[in-house]
């Protein structure tokens, strides 16, 4: 006890001194990060005091007479909501399967690409399978609905195959609802998510892949151990995001296409937030809801992290 | 001092006084917010134009993009408020939040005896509980006789092409309607192209869902009042989704789905499926409002496809279900649409000029060219009669038309005039008997022929007086939101389940697990509305 | 001999397998792709009234550009244009530039501030005020409301962007730096000139991110500039088109309305014809930008 304090006494003006010289050292350092700090404190962090609105029976009858503050009420409705825990297991299970369905499948495309030596065509299919990012999830799902009613594309293709006796009611029945979210996220956005793994294998040095055709390697152990590991770091950091992520599941789409037969497995956090927060006004409740995936957000995050790290693998932070 | 400083008062009061009066003459520029969406009018605007001429207004629009509520938050609460503030569906919200200027202070019969006379009959429907008003019906306030040419609204729809079939019958009933229906489809299954007829359709998504929940209070002989029975004597109020009188409805529904007349998908279909199955002509019958399919009548009627399209028919439970002798009452009397329209908001400089504006644009010369347009040139006057080619008509559906010649931002929430004009012309261009008669096509003129009527509404008995309360389908359900958030969604998950039933044995299990669930938001339903309801007739 | 001859062949043929199993898949995964854009672009050339019936494929059944006619013969919509590309261009270098400044600071093992600002920065993305507090904050402390710059300061910067260029800037080799730090550069100079040129497949990259999302945006109009028409962007236009058609679509229609069979533009081609339009000037700009992260030279050539 006595000898740390000593030894702070006698370390303190040192460390300081060199924290000055450290920093005076790295000013560019610090001209090119710290405007950017206080810019994310002004329009990230200051409006953070409207979290207060969550303890608060915000809606807006009060808005400008000033609410009240009512405690922990907002959490205690919503969590003694059975409908609300419901959306907390779809949306961890939902953005739990884009996740992994998303990633293998845009860092499968992103191999398959570049292992094309046709330029043209590389860049063609590129293209092309980006496109779909742009369309608005309305049609999309319009088209998907159209696709899995009875009498639809698939419903038809696997009674000719001999599947099915009778057509399956997709879009009626809550157990196929996650997999039809799955399968339309892959459809819209597996070109748009391999962009990043595409430009991350640009970075990976063509010497490696000539080493190790010399050594002898196949294509698909020129895969394994060298294009893999060219992009491990970019896929850790982005798992670790997404990781924290996991509290957004997507609204749109499962506001679309969900209906009241399948609510059960359809509604996710953002969808039950919009019906019994937003659309009444409720922005108390609302805004408690934000802060709990916030919450819950930040701690997956870290936990994430925290993985990474004992692995000995690239982290966020 | 003090004297000095009342002096200098006094000085401020006249010299604003003094500006007030010259503002008069002085040309300016209104903001206004629209709640809802619309398109810009062009620069040359010709109605715009007369406007400016004529009280030296210009107005700088801003229409509804995104949601509502969330726009009006915004607006509330960073004060942020136009001149002229029309708050959609939501403009209880400005009231609540005192954004609004009280109406009545400015009006008088003296000044403004149009507005005066407007709402005078009505005064003490539309005005709030300390006796202010804050807008003016922008619709719903009738001069001289109300004009129906057709059913607008609910109603149970039936391809005209299964009437003609059967010999143009008389069909009143539910079971009229179904056996018929049955009987079309087992004579012909396919229509002209091989694709299979589907019997009834039930548009059950989102807000659309009154097609499925609303059905039984007009089978019981009541107007629209949305998820309430009301008798009309004791204004007593009952939820009647849930009751016995509502159950052989949803067992008939049953009955249908088993014979194969209703497909499954009819429960998960969205508005735009709907639309397109309705328009490729293979459904004969739903329950919906008219305006609700317009798409569909569009498409059927530029495909001349004018045997798929929909005559509207009031059907009621005949005898046999043991409620009595029913008669039908689908058409109501005009509702003033209380608390929308335009309100004028305290940041405004000039109320007087506001007020003064809506004034001048409710006289007959100005109401003229608001919904007609200009003599001449938009329609003309045949003895007597104001009357539109087709051409000038249909142009009045087209939108780059419309922004650059008519005022329709303005014209919307304002005060208007509709019914029928002292002379006996039609305020709207739509109710003009002779306009909606040129429209008419040859297979609709036979169709009626053959029924003996001039107009589609002649199916249906006169509308009858509006009640007290209005429409009951208005009243604003936020104070009870999640629990009526509730009450409709156990509608829509149960009702699909009863009437997919396999048998008689699971239907009364539906049933029965159905009116236990939703007993108690019904009750909170049930009471809120009841209190609503006495509300609104001064109980 | 023989034993090699035999390895080659067996060499050879699977390379010609490979390509070609890769080729086929890659062409089906362009056609069921390419299917929802083509039908979309089918749907926006078709006629309205005619649309609303559904099962139009890949070609339009009754064509008319009725609904493109809606969309750009208003006349506000070439101002709306100039606005959306001012906004999207200046967005896009100020953000790149910012982002991929802060991210080499952050990238240096050395800099002292690195964890704490890291941190900070992460946390954006996890954590949000909600819209009242954020509306309250730009358009009555900072004013920005109803002015161009709406569009610009609150968006100069993504913490996503942000880690994807510091991720590849830690794969680049550390020697690069470490050479030019011992001829004398400070770091904004060993950043400018030496670090952001090596970076440029992935500022491309973040380039179209923050560009498309940029060029979107509608909802910053809606809330900030709803009321001033010279400052509308095209989105916010093609939005406001959408949501008219869709009004007039529901609105009470009189009775004599539904007997005049005019064609018109409905929801469904409009949203078509809306995709069609905003996503055109992206296709155009894409190729420029693919150039830089589809072909991985750059690297290759400073190594070599």
């Amino acid at each position: 006890m006595n000898k740390t304090v000593v030894n702070n006494q006698v370390l303190l003006p040192k460390k300081k001194k060199k924290l000055w010289k450290t920093l005076w050292d790295q000013k560019y350092l610090l001209l090119m990060s710290v405007p950017m700090l206080l810019y994310v404190l002004l329009f990230n962090y200051y409006p953070m005091w409207g979290w207060r609105y969550a303890f608060q029976n915000l809606d807006l009858n009060t808005l400008k007479k000033g609410a009240d503050w009512i405690g922990f009420e907002n959490f205690v409705w919503l969590f003694g909501r059975e409908d609300f825990l419901m959306s907390i297991r779809n949306t961890l299970a939902m953005s739990l399967i884009n996740l992994v369905l998303g990633t293998t499948t845009s860092i499968l495309l992103a191999i398959l690409l570049n292992e094309v030596r046709t330029r043209a065509f590389k860049r063609t299919v590129q293209t092309v399978t980006y496109l779909p990012h742009f369309l608005s999830m309305v049609i999309v799902v319009g088209m998907a609905q159209n696709m899995f009613i009875s009498n639809g594309v698939v419903n038809t293709l696997l009674l000719k195959l001999g599947l099915i006796d009778e057509p399956l009611f997709f879009l009626g029945e809550g157990k196929y609802f996650w997999g039809l979210v799955g399968v339309i996220n892959v459809w819209k956005e597996v070109g748009w998510n391999s962009i990043i793994y595409i430009s991350t294998m640009t970075s990976i040095d063509p010497t490696l892949y000539e080493a190790a055709s010399i050594d002898g390697a196949g294509r698909f152990k020129r895969i394994l151990h060298v294009t893999l590991p060219g992009i491990k770091s970019t896929f850790v950091v982005l798992l670790i995001m997404n990781i924290g992520h996991l509290m957004e599941a997507g609204f749109e789409l499962q506001y679309l296409l969900g209906n009241p037969q399948v609510y059960d497995y359809s509604r996710t956090i953002d969808v039950f937030v919009m019906e019994y927060g937003i659309s009444n006004g409720k922005f108390g409740r609302a805004i408690a809801a934000g802060m709990f995936k916030s919450l819950v957000a930040i701690f997956l995050l870290f936990g994430a992290n925290f993985i990474a790290k004992k692995l000995d693998e690239d982290t966020l932070i | 001092m003090r004297k000095l400083i009342a002096t200098l008062l006094a000085l401020v009061m006249v010299l604003s006084v003094a500006s007030f009066a010259m503002a008069d003459e002085e040309p300016i520029v209104v903001t206004v917010f629209r709640g809802d969406p619309g398109d810009q009018p062009t620069s040359d605007n010709k109605i715009y134009k007369l406007i400016e001429e004529e009280f030296g207004i210009t107005f700088e629009i801003e229409f509804l993009a995104g949601d509502l509520d969330e726009t009006l938050g915004t607006k509330l609460i960073g004060e942020d408020y136009p001149d002229l503030f029309d708050g959609g569906n939501s403009a209880e919200k400005l009231i609540n939040a005192g954004a609004l200027i009280n109406l009545l202070d400015y009006i008088s019969e003296e000044k403004t005896p149009n507005l005066y006379n407007h709402i005078k009959d009505i005064k003490d429907d539309i005005v709030d509980a300390e006796g202010n008003l804050y807008i003016i019906p922008n619709y719903g306030i009738t001069y001289n006789a109300q004009i129906q040419n057709a059913c607008n609204g609910p109603a149970f729809f039936l391809q005209k092409q299964v009437l003609e079939w059967a010999g143009y019958p008389q069909v009143k009933t539910l079971n009229e309607y179904f056996d018929l229906i049955e009987k079309f489809i087992a004579a012909n299954p396919v229509d002209e192209n091989g694709n299979p007829y589907e019997g009834f359709a039930i548009l059950c998504e989102g807000w659309r869902h009154f097609c499925l929940i609303n059905p039984v209070q007009h089978l019981m002989g009541q107007p629209n009042e949305g998820e309430v029975f009301i008798n009309r004597e004791t204004a007593e109020v009952e939820t009647f989704i849930n009751k016995d009188y509502a159950k052989p409805y949803y067992k008939k529904l049953n009955e249908m789905f088993n014979k194969g007349l209703i497909n499954k998908d009819t429960f998960v279909m969205n508005y735009d499926q709907y639309i397109a199955k309705l328009s490729s002509g293979t459904v004969l019958g739903m329950f919906d409002q008219t305006w609700d399919f317009g798409p569909a009548t569009d498409a059927l009627n530029a495909a001349k496809m004018y045997k798929n399209t929909y005559i509207a028919l009031p059907l009621v439970y005949d005898e046999s279900y043991g409620f009595g002798v029913i008669s039908e009452q689908y058409l109501n009397g005009a509702v003033p649409n209380k608390d929308r329209g335009f309100g004028i908001s305290v940041n405004c400089e000039y109320p007087e000029r506001m007020i003064n504006l809506f004034e001048n644009l409710l006289s007959d010369k100005w109401q003229k060219i608001l919904q007609w347009g200009i003599e001449g040139e938009d329609y003309s006057v045949v003895d007597g009669r104001m009357v539109m080619t087709r051409e000038q008509y249909e142009q009045r559906s087209d939108a780059s038309w419309k922004m650059a010649n008519m005022a329709t931002a303005i014209w919307e929430s304002a005060p208007k005039k509709q019914g029928t004009q002292d002379d006996g012309n039609a305020w709207a261009p739509a109710d003009q008997g002779e306009i909606y008669f040129e429209l008419m096509n040859d297979y609709d003129k036979a169709f009626l022929a053959a029924y003996g009527y001039k107009k589609p509404a002649d199916f249906f008995n006169a509308p009858c007086e509006l009640a007290p309360w209005g429409e009951a389908w208005q009243i604003d359900k936020a104070p009870i939101n999640d629990d009526y958030n509730d009450f409709l969604l156990i509608q829509d998950q149960e009702l699909p389940k009863i009437i997919m039933s396999a048998d008689d044995a699971e239907f009364e299990a539906n049933w029965t697990a159905f009116v236990d669930r939703i007993a108690p938001s019904a009750a909170i339903h049930d009471e809120f509305m009841q209190a609503e309801v006495n509300k609104l007739i001064g109980k | 001999m023989t034993a090699m001859t035999v390895k080659k062949k067996r060499g050879q043929k699977r390379d010609i397998v490979f390509p070609f199993v890769n080729g086929l898949i890659l062409c089906i995964l362009m056609f069921v792709t390419l299917y929802p854009v083509l039908n979309t672009v089918a749907i926006s050339f078709n006629d309205g009234t005619d649309a609303v019936r559904g099962g139009i494929g890949l070609w339009p059944r009754v064509f008319s550009t009725e609904a493109y006619k809606s969309l750009l013969t208003d006349e506000q919509i070439y101002n709306a244009f100039f606005i959306s590309v001012a906004r999207t261009v200046i967005t896009t270098v100020l953000n790149v530039v910012l982002t991929s400044m802060l991210a080499f600071a952050l990238s240096r093992k050395e800099y002292v501030l690195r964890g704490f600002i890291t941190l900070v920065m992460v946390l954006t993305m996890y954590v949000n005020a909600g819209l009242i507090p954020n509306y309250l904050l730009i358009s009555k402390t900072l004013k920005l409301s109803k002015t161009f710059w709406v569009y610009i300061i609150p968006t100069m910067f993504s913490c996503f962007n942000m880690i994807v260029i510091r991720t590849y800037i830690n794969g680049l080799p550390e020697a690069l730096a470490e050479s030019a730090r011992i001829d004398g550069a400070n770091d904004l100079r060993i950043f400018w000139q030496i670090i952001f040129p090596l970076c440029t497949p992935v500022l491309a990259t973040v380039a179209l991110f923050v560009a498309v999302g940029s060029w979107n945006q509608w909802f910053d109009t809606q809330l900030y500039n709803g009321s001033k028409k010279n400052l509308y962007t095209l989105q916010y236009l093609l939005k406001m088109k959408l949501a008219t058609s869709m009004q007039s679509m529901n609105a009470a229609n009189t009775s004599a309305d539904a007997l005049v069979n005019s064609t018109k533009s409905t929801p469904i081609t409009i949203r078509c014809a809306i995709t069609v339009v905003s996503a055109a000037p992206i296709l155009v700009v894409y190729p420029f930008l693919q150039r830089y992260f589809v072909t991985g030279m750059v690297l290759g050539g400073v190594k070599g």
